[in-house]
């Protein structure tokens, strides 16, 4: 590893890198998680440094949504203690979330579904993505993007209706179109 | 066209990370991460095998005569250090699926002999025969181990495939120059392939011949003294670390990212070189020992 390249990466992540660990926070569920995802994703990049043709953010971004689709924390034996959150209103303190006002949040909600439907759910909703655009960063096809991303904003109504007077309650139906 | 929960679910996504920022150092930490497990491939693909089995570890001992000392006082610090770095190494699940190959040079005089269980080899180097062994292949996987023995020109000897079972080995051995052959179960030494080792006298080597068997040895043998650390050598680009044991008779060089052993030297008369490689359809083929058709059986030596 050169110097070089970790000055290229520095200056890469000084203009890039917040709105990368944004995503990256949404999809692990938590600050400290999204960094680590976000340094899971630059050490692949930095593998495939040579390789990669013009803005390396593409393949940053394929590989968060990757990692994170793919369960990427749970493979990290020894990171266990970065486990998903469980539901309670005591796990977001608890997870060093504390600076990421996630009160009365969906954000919170978005942590107890799947990876995979998280990860769809952030890519069409946060990052707005097609259908199209989710499947190629999540590496699926857009059926699968599709019937996550209904199942995930299915889930999430239903858990923001059993929060009853903490959670407003939601109307209208799920769509996912692009 | 949004709904009420997709617009609050923006909402709350911008407001949950509009503080966020990324933490001074991150690339460096990521670059540091990179560096450090690309030099553990690298040294796993260069480094070597695993690998002197049961039979080779055998015959490294019987060679052997004197038994090992504890460390000098002035070494117990870099030991240490040596064996909590072993320890680190000992979790690494890689290991376990590496096929060991080692190439192992004879000095002139060494003639092995194929036994159930392993090799007996006797040195005399005023006693050269044509069975005298020049070289000998080693491929070890799991539990099976096979060894091959050549002359110095290059013609087979015999070969052996030696399986570890429950409280056994089962050795199918091959001699070229007799067109014969052999198979045979013999009780398995109490230390090989135990995940734990006593210390060993006389620097012996006893391993079942998976990658991760090493690391393993190394850790008990450093921690008790029968081998000791003796500084670093270059080999092949990797600053090795030089272990002794067996009153310095024998000598390990261990790669320092892997702990597996890259070198070993015994008393002039042994040179063995390791490699790891992938367990791949072919290197798994090479575990084999066929019987050449017009072979026929005998009984085991005693």
């Amino acid at each position: 590893m050169g110097s070089d390249r970790a000055a290229d990466l520095e200056s890469f992540l000084a203009v890039r890198g917040d709105v990368l660990l944004r995503t990256a926070v949404l999809l692990a569920g938590s600050r400290e998680a999204g960094e680590d995802l976000l340094q899971a994703a630059l050490e692949r990049l930095l593998r495939r440094w040579r390789t990669i043709e013009g803005d390396p953010e593409g393949y940053l971004r394929r590989t968060l949504y990757h990692l994170a689709a793919d369960n990427w924390r749970q493979q990290r034996a020894r990171r266990t203690r970065l486990r998903l959150l469980q539901p309670g209103a005591g796990a977001a303190v608890a997870d060093g979330t504390a600076e990421v006002d996630l009160r009365d949040s969906l954000v919170r909600l978005l942590r107890q579904l799947p990876p995979r439907q998280r990860a769809a759910i952030v890519a069409r909703y946060w990052e707005q993505l097609t259908e199209a655009e989710s499947a190629q960063a999540l590496g699926c096809s857009v059926g699968t993007v599709k019937s996550a991303t209904s199942r995930g904003l299915r889930r999430l109504r239903e858990l923001s209706e059993s929060a009853g007077s903490a959670e407003p309650a939601i109307q209208g139906p799920a769509r996912g179109t692009a | 066209m949004s709904t009420e929960l997709e617009e609050r679910l923006r909402a709350d996504m911008e407001r949950a990370t509009r503080d966020v920022r990324v933490p001074p150092g991150l690339a460096l930490k990521a670059c540091r991460h990179y560096h450090k497990r690309a030099i553990t491939t690298r040294a796993v693909a260069a480094a070597g095998t695993a690998a002197v089995l049961t039979a080779g570890a055998l015959s490294v001992a019987e060679v052997t005569g004197a038994f090992g000392r504890p460390a000098a006082g002035a070494q117990v610090r870099t030991t240490a250090y040596v064996i909590s770095r072993v320890e680190h190494a000992l979790s690494a699940p890689d290991l376990a699926n590496m096929v060991g190959y080692t190439r192992t040079v004879y000095r002139a005089g060494v003639t092995p002999r194929p036994v159930p269980g392993g090799v007996n080899s006797l040195a005399d180097p005023a006693a050269i025969s044509p069975q005298s062994a020049g070289y000998e292949v080693l491929w070890a996987y799991h539990r099976s181990t096979r060894l091959s023995f050549f002359t110095a020109s290059g013609q087979p000897v015999f070969g052996e495939r030696i399986t570890v079972g429950k409280g056994s080995l089962a050795t199918t051995a091959v001699t070229y120059a007799s067109h014969t052959w052999w198979r045979a179960q013999s009780a398995r030494p109490a230390a090989a392939g135990s995940a734990s080792q006593g210390c060993l006298p006389g620097g012996q080597i006893r391993l079942n011949g998976s990658a991760n068997a090493w690391p393993d040895f190394i850790h008990s043998q450093l921690a008790c003294g029968a081998y000791s650390v003796a500084g670093k050598q270059l080999i092949g680009g990797v600053e090795a670390l030089k272990i002794t044991g067996g009153s310095g008779q024998i000598t390990l060089w261990v790669n320092p990212a892997t702990y597996l052993p890259m070198r070993l030297d015994q008393g002039g008369l042994i040179q063995v070189s390791f490699q790891w490689l992938p367990a791949t359809r072919a290197n798994l083929a090479m575990l084999n020992m066929p019987v050449p058709a017009s072979f026929h059986q005998v009984a085991p030596p005693s």
